[in-house]
């Protein structure tokens, strides 16, 4: 159902199974100029949510020339609050405007009674959270008309009363929910290294026909007294274990379209485009492979 | 068994506020602790939050120091909680919140800098409008333009301090260059925070009886009222041609006569 969307009247259609990279804002006129050979692009939504000015300006002219995947961090779809209708409004004008091929959101939640945190906090692993994940996101899709697709976050803690391991979890949450999944390498490997469990038992646990997109990024080791704790930031290249796991991971799911995440402390569209070819190179083995 | 609404009540609590009443129980305690874990997320939330307001307030920022608006923010964040999933819609009250913050209290100015700081973000993602139809202004009888209400543009901010606020920002824009210093007993500004068709966003400083014009406009009163109130703020200032600028570059953007309110003369 993903990327099965014809050419849009905006721009190219169908995300490739390609390696892609996220689109910031420091980047939107050196990629203007040089178009370099990514395969697609992906936005956080949320930074489109404005009325109008510079950033959809830019968007509807890098629109153009390459396909797009919408990635949304703030929905809080694992909330007990009522779904936000009014963030779920512009998120739905920002589908019907760019016509993405793939929009996503996380396995997380973020706000309660109103307050936002604005981070992408751990579910606990229940019955009682998974019911009411399958039932907001058959909500999201109903209202935006459309399957989206669930992402594993990183976690920096496992709650006592969780019964249900996370990859079962989500995996029990695509088939039920009928949502794609968005398979965050990264993520599978910090929360592996915070949690001590084998990636490995993660990957085997994902149908295959689920999996629909990929994430890489990089992580950054924080020392405590009495251990470590690898966090998430996005901010450097992918580490060789990712790259190894990623590996694995597209040998289990075959190739799948693959993004290169990169938020903080964001170097040369160059260094992107690097890292998104180091993807494309796997993933052509594995298309080798299978020919 | 903690149910998912306490669980998240509870968890928030435990990372906004300073007392986590024994949550840190319902954490596997592997290596870490579980007080030690949810500290990863108080600071990532801390940090996000912070972020978003320093991406919007950096000259804000660059005048109390990084230390200083991190503490200001940590503040913040507690008394003015985020209300969207978008952070671009956090940090609104922030000017509000300075006025009354007490460590800032030397800095008179301050709330105002956050103010122009706000307006420019605003005026950043605000909406697209075509520009006033010509043509059907200059069709109104001259006898009923006393009648005329006029709407600001969507990007248009007018903001009025006592402060230089506009020589303040423009000396904390380019860090490497040499800027007049600023006094403060320069006095203050009338000014409006524009973004032009080509999204080129302008500070636009206006003389008196310019800003009482499109302040009374954009605060509905009709088109002889603000007149009047303009002419009164300075007298022998030339409004037709001050009007004449602001229709022209759009910061007036769609007019209508409040008896015929069908016929608004929008282009959206």
């Amino acid at each position: 159902m993903s990327a099965k969307l014809a050419t849009s009247r905006l721009g190219p259609g169908p995300i490739p199974v390609r390696a892609g990279i996220g689109l910031r804002a420091e980047h939107y006129d050196v990629l203007l100029e040089t178009r370099p050979p990514v395969g697609w692009l992906e936005i956080h939504s949320e930074n489109y949510f404005g009325a109008g000015g510079k950033p959809l300006d830019y968007l509807e002219r890098i629109r153009a020339h390459y396909p797009l995947s919408l990635h949304g961090v703030g929905l809080s779809i694992g909330s007990t609050d009522p779904l936000n209708h009014w963030h779920l409004t512009q998120l739905k004008r920002l589908i019907q405007r760019f016509e993405p091929a793939l929009v996503s959101e996380h396995l997380s939640w973020g706000s309660v009674g109103g307050r936002y945190l604005n981070d992408l906090l751990p579910l606990p692993c229940t019955e009682e959270a998974l019911y009411h994940l399958i039932a907001r996101v058959a909500q999201v899709q109903d209202v935006l008309g459309r399957q989206i697709l669930i992402e594993n976050v990183s976690s920096y803690l496992q709650y006592t009363h969780s019964t249900i391991p996370e990859w079962e979890f989500l995996a029990e949450l695509a088939e039920r929910a009928g949502c794609g999944v968005l398979l965050d390498v990264n993520n599978i490997y910090v929360s592996a290294r915070n949690h001590g469990f084998d990636p490995d038992t993660y990957l085997r646990a994902i149908p295959h026909r689920a999996v629909q997109e990929i994430h890489l990024a990089g992580f950054t080791v924080n020392r405590f007294e009495g251990g470590e704790i690898l966090i998430d930031t996005h901010n450097q290249p992918v580490c060789p274990a990712v790259w190894a796991l990623y590996r694995q991971a597209v040998q289990r799911f075959g190739p799948r379209p693959t993004l290169i995440e990169w938020d903080t402390g964001l170097p040369e569209l160059a260094v992107l485009v690097n890292e998104a070819q180091q993807a494309d190179a796997i993933l052509e083995e594995r298309h080798a492979r299978a020919a | 068994m903690l149910a998912l609404h306490e669980l998240q009540q509870r968890f928030a609590t435990a990372v906004l506020g300073e007392d986590d009443s024994g949550f840190e129980r319902a954490i596997h305690a592997a290596g870490l602790t579980g007080a030690q874990r949810l500290q990863v997320y108080r600071n990532n939330t801390r940090l996000g939050l912070t972020g978003a307001l320093a991406a919007v307030y950096p000259v804000v920022q660059q005048l109390v120091g990084e230390g200083f608006f991190h503490y200001a923010a940590a503040q913040y964040i507690t008394r003015y909680p985020s209300r969207s999933g978008n952070l671009h819609e956090f940090g609104g009250p922030f000017a509000t919140f300075l006025e009354t913050f007490e460590p800032a209290a030397g800095l008179s100015y301050l709330p105002d800098v956050a103010r122009l700081e706000w307006a420019y973000h605003e005026v950043f993602h605000a909406a697209h409008h075509a520009p006033l139809d010509l043509c059907a202004l200059a069709a109104v009888p001259a006898e009923r333009q006393g009648e005329l209400r006029f709407q600001l543009h969507p990007a248009a901010r007018l903001l009025e301090s006592s402060f230089p606020i506009l020589c303040i920002w423009q000396a904390h824009q380019n860090v490497d260059h040499d800027h007049p210093p600023v006094r403060l007993d320069d006095g203050g500004i009338k000014l409006m925070v524009f973004r032009h068709e080509n999204l080129d966003i302008e500070f636009q400083s206006l003389p008196d009886g310019e800003f009482r014009l499109l302040y009374a406009l954009a605060t509905g009163c009709n088109f002889a009222t603000a007149c009047e109130q303009a002419i009164s703020a300075q007298p022998g200032f030339d409004l037709p041609a001050s009007f004449r600028r602001h229709v022209l570059q759009g910061a007036l953007t769609a007019f209508y006569l409040p008896d015929t309110s069908s016929s608004i003369h929008d282009h959206p």
